[in-house]
């Protein structure tokens, strides 16, 4: 590859021992900066007898203690309002409010000043540079533009590059997809719930087939797994006609990791951040490949609200090829980041990551892309209903499946389901992010 | 690397910065110059992670 197929040759090909010095220089920055700024920080630093000045090398992070979504929410609320301890810098540099989505609970407040908003969009344009996005394209963004930060930075990003923007905001799916089609727009960025719910509103409620009457030639998929699962990726290549990149970042961490032309694994940012994973059960810091742990992150040079050590509760797994063919050296995730802890529950005492039931159900053409898992308990035996709705096209007889998917299952994920069919269009639909899995075993 | 003359980008990097600074400094308080170099101030932030921060690394 040549310099321009990077946002910056000289990172994006640094060799790994170089980015590493980096990252220990920036790792040190960011935490002395905390511990300088934010009470929070300092609080948990001193009664965890750690100084800044105890760090000297990547080795001795795991000294550092760890943060998490509820000690974030604990913090804040309080003065300087809403942010809290956690806050550092004066609050009359911030100029941004956001807020995580809340899936998880009470949403996190997030404040940016104009650098670390400056920081989300340059971190987006090494993502979408990687996935070809250039000053000739016609970006649309069909999100809600509001408290949540979801493609905001992904806007800034795609301007920082010299695309020309659409922002779809306040138009319905119907109407935006008649803007891509009118304006030609030629890239697009959304969560793969409504890439997909996009394309099935086009074909039957406009008679287009995205593939054919629009012009879009890549999409970034972000906000929830699934263009990280093959059977998903694919289902929205073919419907679509387009490349299909898969991209991750939370409103605390910022963006973090993103697939290039390659679509060889999900490469982590690691100039602007530092990831390690640690095995869910024992906590231990997992280096190799082979083996799913729960990523631990820190956020280098956005000050604001620092981001030190974040169990982010995400499941990811090392790549086991080092070098991507697109000559970045920042280390890759094997099928990007394929649950979160909090999901990944044990079933019948066997781990079920609900991906896995996806990325079956999803392989499978006879059925639909909207799918619901629930899990009961009957007396002292779990219990799992898998719904799944019938492709719209499909005429056949759908039990005719049943075996197949019944093995893909197994295999998949060692469990035994209730199968249960439904016709198309009766499962719920999601906007932004989907909750398709229930767990209701602690509520009976 | 070696084709890239990084620590020249450096100082001029630096340069800005100092430029930026002097011009707020002497800017008497002028909301449109000291909310716009607060502006560049955070450009150039962007340019010392992408450019600057090397310098000794590489």
């Amino acid at each position: 590859m040549n310099s321009g197929e990077y946002w910056n040759p000289v990172l994006e090909t640094l060799p790994r021992e170089k980015l590493q010095q980096l990252q220990l220089k920036k790792f040190k920055s960011i935490l002395k900066w905390a511990y300088e700024n934010s009470p929070f920080y300092r609080s948990l630093y001193k009664g965890a007898g750690l100084e800044p000045g105890d760090i000297k090398t990547l080795d001795d992070i795991t000294k550092v203690p760890k943060t998490e979504k509820a000690m974030l929410r604990e913090a804040q609320g309080k003065e300087p309002y809403p942010y809290g301890s956690i806050l550092s810098v004066p609050i009359e540099q911030v100029t941004e409010y956001r807020q995580t989505s809340g899936t998880t609970g009470q949403p996190v407040y997030h404040p940016e000043t104009w650098q670390d908003w400056d920081w989300s969009a340059e971190s987006w344009a090494y993502a979408l540079y990687a996935q070809g996005y250039r000053d000739y394209d016609r970006v649309f963004l069909p999100f809600g533009y509001s408290v949540n930060i979801a493609f905001w930075a992904g806007h800034y990003a795609a301007e920082k590059i010299g695309c020309e923007v659409v922002p779809g905001g306040v138009l319905d799916t119907e109407a935006r997809i008649l803007k891509m089609k009118e304006l030609k727009a030629t890239a697009l960025m959304a969560t793969p719930t409504y890439i997909l719910g996009m394309a099935d509103t086009a074909r039957k409620k406009l008679g287009l087939d995205p593939a054919k009457d629009l012009n879009i030639k890549k999409i970034t998929a972000a906000g929830e797994p699934g263009a990280c699962i093959p059977a998903t990726k694919k289902r929205m290549e073919e419907m679509w006609g387009a490349k299909v990149y898969d991209q991750i970042g939370a409103t605390e961490i910022g963006h973090w990791g993103f697939e290039c032309q390659a679509q060889a694994g999900l490469h982590i940012l690691e100039a602007f951040h530092l990831v390690e994973i640690e095995d869910i059960e024992t906590g231990a810091t997992i280096t190799e490949p082979g083996k799913k742990g729960s990523m631990v992150i820190t956020t280098f040079d956005r000050f604001a609200h620092p981001c030190i050590r974040f169990d982010s509760k995400d499941v990811i797994e090392w790549n086991p090829v080092e070098k991507c063919e697109c000559g970045r050296t920042f280390r890759r995730l094997k099928g990007g980041v394929v649950g979160r802890a909090d999901d990944i529950t044990k079933v019948k005492g066997v781990l079920l990551a609900p991906t896995a039931i996806e990325e079956v159900v999803r392989s499978i053409p006879e059925l639909g892309d909207e799918y619901e898992v629930t899990v009961t308990k009957k007396g002292d035996i779990d219990d799992i209903t898998l719904k799944m709705e019938i492709a719209p096209d499909f005429k056949g007889n759908i039990e005719a499946v049943e075996p197949k998917l019944v093995q893909q299952l197994r295999l998949k994920t060692g469990l035994r389901y209730n199968l249960e069919f439904h016709d198309y269009g009766t499962l719920p639909r999601y906007g932004v992010k989907a909750k398709r899995f229930k767990d209701l075993r602690h509520k009976e | 690397m070696g084709k890239y003359k990084i620590e020249d980008m450096a100082k001029k990097i630096e340069l800005l910065k100092q430029t930026a600074t002097e011009l707020k400094r002497i800017s008497g308080g002028i909301q449109a110059v000291d909310c716009n170099v607060d502006r560049i101030l955070a450009s150039i932030k962007m340019l010392e992670i992408n450019i600057s921060d090397l310098v000794g690394t590489i």
